[in-house]
């Protein structure tokens, strides 16, 4: 079987909770956020082709790892090659994750029992003009999210429930209050398996679009202070100052 | 009056040279007389030196007659007493006698280099990135230069010849007749006779035994330092969590992390080695207490007590906790404590007893934060399993004892004061690639140019252990030699090692197959056979002298970019080819400088831009773990700035268990902003927090962490070049 991928990073220690892992990198997206750090990947080429079996013997070879990412890229829009992969990875005993956008929740739903990790990004808040901008998207497909968390919710996955905070964008208090209150209905604080609510720097170097790339990247502050507003557990922060600088 | 106004006044005089000012400070009529008892006098040194008999009379008489003949005929306005002996020297090769000139020449630099000393310009600014500017840096560059250049004069002329030339790096050349290499301390010793940091008390206090644990700690530190001042290299202890818990009893943790963090602070902060530098040491961190040192009888205020540091479990694990702790805190701005290196002990039992996964996970943070921790792994067979004692030194050097010396189990019971001292006398790197040029890429003539080129350095280091063991005797190394209250000396000079390091086996590689080490198996294989063929030689040399030599992977800080540079002068069609780094700058830089962007890779490791994944590059590099006894060491170049400390504990796990790998560490590349504080993980032109460029960078040099700024230009390249985890 042929799968697109434009990168595997062979081992990362800050893109699966707990464990060294590598990443796929599957190419293709159907968003076109303006802040994506990975945009040069979001078409398909054929230059990202490349047979399975490939890919299982890379994994396979790796010793050092004990779980295994897709990250995009879209992973749900190449379904067959995720649990193909998702299976391999499951079956040498190691954990199996994704990154998604939460778009397309059959796809999920059809992976949901591989996923020891699942982790969804979310833009804004969920209403169409806020996402609309973020996502480049006219009609951005935002029951299809919300079914998509409720997919992982119900999950006896990880959550990972991640927003990067872009000054100027989603990075006040009533923006990520707003987004913890639709977690709260789909009652993400009920669950039984782990689960944590991420606040991401912002990098505007090497951001897809222009807009973007002349802000300023978020405050620690910003986040330490969005982190402190929200009444839900687990709350991290992803920023390349933190934990050092306090 | 000052020698320089008196100068300018003297006339010209045509009849008899000018008179002479000397450089003792006084003026004097010129008098050939004096030459020739000079000449007399200076060149017995050729006899003690190279078995050269000194001039004859007859013939200094000569040579100071034509000088005076010349000095007239040059007709100057006045003389220095340099000047003169210059005017001899040049005049004893005329006459072919160049042993003579050697110890009868001057050592010293030109004016302009001193004057861009004091600028912290010029001469080896940036050799020793350990060594910041400041009077006593400068001080110690004048003194330096002077030392090496006098030295290589001291020398037999082929191995001065062999270190000018490339073929081997003589290290820390300027200490080459005063100062053995590195040594890990056993506390004990000190805990049992007290303190004397001038090794004979007469310049300094001396003091009884530490009673009080603030006292243990000071006094600690203060072995280090003093200990320093008669060592070229790093300076630790092994063991140390160990043979400190017993001070440790019925104290709060409160009081033992403070005891850690003044320990940290006075390493840090004691800011006095050898010309304004923090001592360049290390500590061995012990999670418990190690299986052979369970029944020996505790050293502690001047007394051998009934207890068994078995006894002290706890406090070793209270103390390995504390210092873990304070070292992730890090100083009072969040910049990390970067000496004494913490070295934390990889034992089965550490990983499979689930009450030590605090240190382990301690010790993953510390790397996730700082990249800070080295991992001492002696789980290898060829380490020693559990049951030698081994340490690993400043720059990855190791040293060991291996339980089955006869001396053994004296220095575990302390039997009259029997004590390990683990260390290294000096270490010679030879050059590698430039032995596959001289090869000609022939296979068996290589192996024959190797062996030739390590008896150069075989030579050269028993010429040192000869110089040394003198120097030790007459009491001129007096912190080695010190014997309170009748003890056995505090460093056994004749223990310890004479390392043969090498540089450059991926050049090398690539000359002999085509292939860099990471791309090629039958480049790989090669490499082992070289490092085997190296092994048995050394193996030869200890048979033949009962020496202790080891084979190493030199910490190349300097060398690596001094071999480059002496092979684009002398064989630059094939170092064009394979030297690292920004060849294109070095060439147009050079003439100017050379300090220039181009090194070999270290040791036998993989070019570090390599882009292969890291199992991979592990798979290569462990194999050369089992025969480089003499040390090695293993890098993990972290990208990312916020790695997750239990996926690198993981991996910490497998890397100790499941490998080869003696030593290793995360290198994290730490940047610290000097006009919003910002310090965080990554490589920066400038702060991401506020665009200041008032940025300084730290990262790991070879063997320790440093302020980029301060490295070399190879070493900048080669940290540009990293090939890291997640780039």
């Amino acid at each position: 079987m042929i799968a697109y991928i434009a990168e595997i990073i062979p081992i990362s220690f800050s893109d699966y909770p707990k464990e060294p892992c590598c990443v796929i990198f599957f190419s293709g997206c159907n968003f076109d956020c303006g802040y994506c750090q990975n945009w040069k990947i979001k078409k398909q080429s054929e230059e990202h082709a490349i047979d399975i079996e490939k890919i299982k013997e890379i994994i396979s070879k790796n010793n050092l790892i004990t779980a295994c990412k897709i990250s995009g890229g879209e992973p749900l829009l190449q379904l067959e090659a995720l649990l193909e992969i998702g299976n391999f990875v499951k079956s040498l005993g190691l954990k199996f994750g994704i990154d998604t956008n939460g778009s397309m929740p059959n796809a999920l739903k059809k992976a949901i029992s591989l996923l020891d990790l699942i982790s969804i990004d979310i833009k804004a808040p969920l209403k169409m003009e806020r996402y609309a901008k973020i996502t480049g998207l006219s009609n951005p497909p935002l029951s299809s999210i919300i079914e998509s968390l409720k997919i992982a919710i119900q999950s006896n996955a990880y959550l990972d429930v991640r927003i990067v905070v872009i000054p100027g964008f989603n990075d006040s208090i009533e923006d990520v209050k707003s987004i913890v209150k639709v977690l709260k209905e789909l009652g993400y604080e009920n669950r039984s398996s782990k689960s944590s609510f991420t606040l991401m720097e912002f990098v505007p170097e090497n951001a897809h679009r222009e807009e973007f790339r002349k802000l300023s990247n978020t405050s620690l502050k910003n986040l330490m202070d969005l982190a402190s507003s929200i009444e839900l557990s687990n709350v991290k922060i992803y920023h390349r100052a933190f934990p050092i600088t306090l | 009056m000052s020698g320089v106004e008196f100068m300018t006044e003297i006339l010209l005089n045509h009849k008899s040279p000018p008179p002479v000012r000397r450089s003792d400070g006084l003026i004097e009529k010129f008098d050939k007389e004096k030459i020739v008892k000079s000449l007399l006098k200076e060149t017995q040194l050729a006899t003690i030196l190279f078995g050269v008999p000194p001039i004859e009379e007859k013939i200094a008489r000569k040579i100071a007659e034509e000088v005076e003949e010349d000095i007239k005929n040059m007709k100057l306005k006045f003389l220095s007493g340099p000047l003169i002996r210059e005017l001899v020297s040049v005049k004893l090769l005329e006459h072919n006698l160049h042993i003579y000139r050697n110890v009868y020449t001057r050592v010293g630099m030109p004016l302009y280099d001193a004057y861009l000393i004091d600028q912290s310009e010029g001469y080896e600014s940036r050799e020793n990135a350990n060594l910041q500017p400041n009077p006593e840096t400068f001080h110690k560059k004048k003194a330096d230069f002077l030392s090496k250049e006098s030295y290589l004069l001291m020398m037999p002329l082929h191995i001065a010849d062999a270190h000018l030339k490339g073929d081997i790096h003589i290290h820390d050349l300027e200490y080459w007749g005063t100062r053995p290499f590195c040594q890990d301390h056993d506390l004990r010793y000190f805990f049992y006779y007290g303190l004397m940091p001038d090794g004979t008390g007469t310049h300094t206090s001396v003091a009884n035994p530490a009673k009080h644990p603030e006292v243990a700690i000071l006094h600690a530190a203060k072995i280090l330092g003093a200990a320093q001042t008669n060592f070229a290299g790093g300076q630790g202890f092994f063991n140390f969590t160990v043979f400190m818990a017993p001070y440790l009893r019925g104290l709060d943790d409160r009081r033992i992390h403070q005891l850690a963090q003044m320990f940290l602070y006075e390493m840090t902060q004691l800011y006095v080695a050898r010309g304004g530098q923090p001592v360049f040491s290390s500590i061995q961190i012990e999670a418990g207490v190690p299986k052979v040192w369970q029944d020996a009888p505790v050293v502690y205020s001047g007394r051998i007590l009934k207890d068994r540091y078995g006894d002290y479990e706890d406090e070793v694990h209270r103390f390995a906790i504390a210092l873990l702790d304070e070292y992730i805190k890090g100083d009072a701005i969040g910049k990390m404590f970067n000496f004494p290196k913490p070295e934390v002990v990889q034992r089965v039992r550490y990983w499979n007893d689930r009450g030590f996964e605090d240190i382990m996970l301690r010790a993953a943070q510390l790397s996730a934060k700082f990249g800070s921790t080295y991992y001492d792994n002696v789980i290898p067979a060829y380490r020693g399993g559990e049951e030698g004692v081994s340490c690993f030194q400043c720059c990855a050097y190791s040293f060991s004892e291996d339980g089955k010396s006869e001396e053994f189990m004296k220095k575990i019971y302390f039997e009259n004061g029997a004590h390990f001292s683990m260390g290294g006398m000096q270490v010679i790197t030879i050059n590698l690639p430039r032995i596959a040029y001289k090869s000609g890429g022939d296979e068996d003539r290589m192996y024959e140019i190797l062996r030739e080129t390590m008896e150069i350095a075989k030579e050269a280091l028993i010429l040192k252990y000869n110089l040394m063991v003198r120097q030790y005797e007459r009491g001129l190394i007096p912190f080695a030699s010190q014997r309170p209250k009748g003890a056995p000396p505090a460093v056994d000079i004749r223990s310890l090692v004479l390392t043969i390091g090498f540089v450059g086996m991926n050049e090398m590689m690539q000359h002999m197959t085509d292939y860099e080490l990471h791309e090629n198996s039958e480049a790989q294989k090669l490499a082992l056979k070289v490092v085997i063929e190296m092994d048995r030689i050394k193996e030869d040399f200890i048979k033949e002298t009962n020496l202790k030599f080891a084979i190493a992977r030199t910490p190349a800080e300097s060398c690596a970019q001094r071999f480059a540079v002496a092979d684009i002068i002398h064989y630059p069609e094939f170092a064009k080819k394979y030297v690292k780094g920004d060849l294109e700058k070095a060439l147009s830089l050079y003439g100017e400088t050379k300090d220039l962007p181009i090194y070999y890779t270290n040791g036998p490791h993989v070019n570090v831009s390599a882009k292969i994944p890291i199992y991979e590059r592990i798979r290569i590099e462990q194999r050369f773990f089992p025969i480089l006894k003499g040390g090695n060491i293993f890098h993990v170049w972290l990208g990312e700035s916020n790695p997750d400390p239990e996926a690198i504990m993981k991996l910490n796990r497998k890397l100790a268990l499941e490998s080869w790998i003696g030593y290793w560490s995360h290198t994290k590349d730490i940047i610290v902003c000097r006009a919003c504080g910002f310090v965080g993980g990554g490589l920066y032109e400038q702060c991401p927090m506020c665009n200041s460029k008032e940025i300084k960078t730290y990262s790991r040099i070879t063997g320790y962490y440093q302020d980029v700024q301060s490295w070399n230009a190879a070493k900048r390249q080669e940290l540009k070049d990293r090939y890291r985890i997640k780039p």
